[in-house]
């Protein structure tokens, strides 16, 4: 309920005053021409722990500590408030009254007056100690990050919203030779390979993508490119709204060469796998070879007999011929690490005639089915021929008793599935989470590494797609790689 | 009364039957070849072989797994293991030799005397 203060007495007025002034939060001392206090709220008796009387009408060298009027310049700020009506706004000063840890004040001095002069000043001081140390914490736990992002051995930067470069820690300097200053301001993925797909990555986690983690390599200053895998978080404002990001990178190199190593050896366990099929499938056409050719050794041949035996010949070394170039061709290291243009199809059909052997002698019935047209995702086309071997020879190895091994595509818009589906003992439900794992096999000890999923698995990440199992016991599994086909203008 | 025959051949393999065809033929004997265990489980009732030479991967059945079955139904045949698969000290031939499943093994390519040993 306000009251017009044109009512009221002067005693009132002169109560109002105090009231209001005493509630104020602030420290307030106003001062005379002759630098004497006539009004001081309470906030100031009780931060200089003082009294009233001991206070009012002294001049402000009894009341202010010595020292502060020392080493400010407060008095003569505030002769230059009643001389030239300068107004002083935020000045800092430190005081320790006695017995009272060291406070913290911003101060102000205004004039107050009719006129053209200056009657009074107001001395105004605003605590700000709390302030002051939540700053030097705030600044204290700045200094620390940022040590910590400096002291990563993993590349760490941040972003704006488009991608540019705002931070770019030491490892990131060390590792791909640009300084920041170099870099800052550029878009992030002038650094990085695949140029269209940061843009797009990120606005996918704007739009709330789960998916914050890829491998792009790095283009470094000598035009090298260096694998390195990223998790990227987006960084929000207090209103949780995404105002950048931030990308912490770590050097694959080191576990590029194992996993190139691992997918060498997988490459030939996964051949030991087929060696009885493979040796069974060479052995007929030699054994034909051999006894067409102990037949030529006979005397007095029809001439008609002799021809069929060297046709017979001749057709059994072209069979062994290309199972041998076939098993060449997988058993190789693979060297290329470029993503190029692959024609699935023909990566899918290539595996299939590698395990046709090792299926034919499990008396397993392969039925395929391919698209007429070419199916063109962005890869390495060796290490999905090793990931298609892989699932067939699973396949294979889960139907001791023969079966049936189904292999079928389906295309979508921006993606195909490949399916491999067998008709075996299927995946132990208890097994199921442990499948990927490397070393995890139930196979029989020399029959399976256990590292033949961990490698599809691995690979189909770097090509970007997914893998997905269906499995029931005793009835068959049933493997999906989906990968995102290859854009039409790339 | 069973039919008589000198020799079973038992591959998959047309120009593995043609070869064996010829060799045996060589040696004066009358050849069936066959292609599945399925054909033969049935024709051996009705039939008598004085050998028989065998693949160890049918389409539809393992050489040994139909060695097995055959000797159940004719326990006296001798069957010949005639295979690329394996090898002659392959611990599983030397079990199939020492159960006496099979006769013998030759190991593909063979030379015909390999074959004509076994008659």
């Amino acid at each position: 309920m306000l009251t017009d203060i044109q009512c009221l007495t002067l005693p009132d007025k002169m109560q109002l005053y105090s009231i209001l002034l005493d509630a104020i939060p602030s420290s307030i001392l106003v001062l005379d021409g002759s630098l004497r206090i006539v009004s001081v709220n309470r906030n100031f008796l009780e931060k200089s722990q003082r009294l009233m009387k001991d206070t009012i009408s002294r001049r402000l060298e009894e009341v202010f500590p010595a020292v502060i009027l020392e080493h400010t310049s407060i008095k003569k700020q505030v002769y230059d408030c009643f001389e030239k009506k300068r107004v002083v706004r935020g000045h800092r000063m430190t005081y320790r009254a006695p017995g009272i840890p060291i406070r913290t004040y911003y101060y102000s001095i205004l004039p107050i007056g009719a006129d053209e002069s200056v009657r009074l000043v107001v001395l105004l001081m605003e605590d700000v100690t709390e302030q002051v140390r939540l700053s030097e914490e705030v600044r204290r736990m700045e200094r620390h990050l940022a040590s910590v992002v400096e002291s990563a051995q993993d590349i760490v930067l941040s972003t704006d919203l488009s991608g540019r470069i705002l931070t770019w820690n030491s490892a990131a300097e060390k590792l791909s030779g640009f300084k920041f200053n170099e870099v800052k301001g550029h878009c992030w993925s002038e650094f990085c390979s695949q140029v269209a797909n940061i843009t797009g990555f990120l606005e996918q986690i704007c739009f709330g993508s789960d998916v914050h983690t890829a491998e792009w390599e790095l283009i470094t200053k000598e035009n090298q490119m260096i694998p390195v895998s990223w998790v990227v978080s987006p960084m929000m404002d207090d209103y949780r709204k995404v105002v950048g990001f931030v990308a912490v990178g770590r050097d694959l190199t080191e576990q590029r060469k194992l996993e190139y190593q691992l997918r060498q050896s997988q490459k030939i366990a996964a051949l030991g796998v087929m060696a009885g099929g493979i040796a069974h499938e060479i052995r007929n056409p030699l054994a034909i070879c051999s006894s067409a050719a102990q037949f030529l050794q006979e005397e007095s041949l029809p001439t008609h007999f002799a021809r069929e035996c060297a046709d017979k010949i001749q057709v059994s070394i072209e069979k062994i011929s290309s199972i041998i170039e076939n098993l060449l061709r997988f058993s190789r290291p693979t060297t290329a690490s470029e993503m190029v243009s692959v024609d699935l199809v023909k990566v899918v059909q290539e595996a299939l005639t590698l395990i046709a052997s090792h299926a034919k002698v499990q008396n397993i019935c392969v039925n395929s089915q391919f698209p007429k047209q070419l199916v063109l995702v962005s890869g390495v086309a060796s290490l999905l021929q090793q990931v298609f071997l892989n699932l067939c020879l699973n396949a294979v190895n889960a139907m001791p008793n023969g079966g049936t091994l189904t292999v079928s595509f389906f295309l979508y818009s921006d993606c195909v599935e490949v399916q491999v589906e067998d008709t075996g003992v299927g995946i132990n439900p208890k097994d199921f989470d442990k499948i990927f794992d490397p070393f995890h096999t139930t196979s029989p000890i020399g029959k399976g590494t256990g590292l033949g999923l961990t490698i599809c698995y691995s690979i189909i990440k770097q090509h970007f797609g997914h893998i997905l199992v269906e499995s029931y016991l005793n009835q068959g599994s049933k493997f999906t790689v989906k990968l995102p086909l290859q854009q039409k203008d790339s | 009364m069973l039919k008589k025959a000198d020799y079973l051949v038992v591959d998959d393999e047309p120009d593995i039957c043609w070869v064996m065809k010829r060799i045996l033929g060589s040696a004066g004997g009358s050849v069936v070849t066959l292609q599945t265990g399925e054909e033969v489980l049935a024709l051996i009732k009705s039939h008598a072989f004085g050998r028989v030479f065998m693949d160890a991967k049918l389409p539809d059945i393992e050489g040994l797994e139909l060695a097995r079955q055959v000797h159940e139904l004719v326990p006296s045949l001798q069957i010949v293991l005639v295979s690329g698969y394996y090898y002659k000290d392959d611990p599983t031939i030397q079990q199939a030799l020492s159960d006496g499943l099979i006769y013998d093994f030759i190991a593909k390519p063979f030379t015909h005397n390999d074959i004509l040993k076994m008659l």
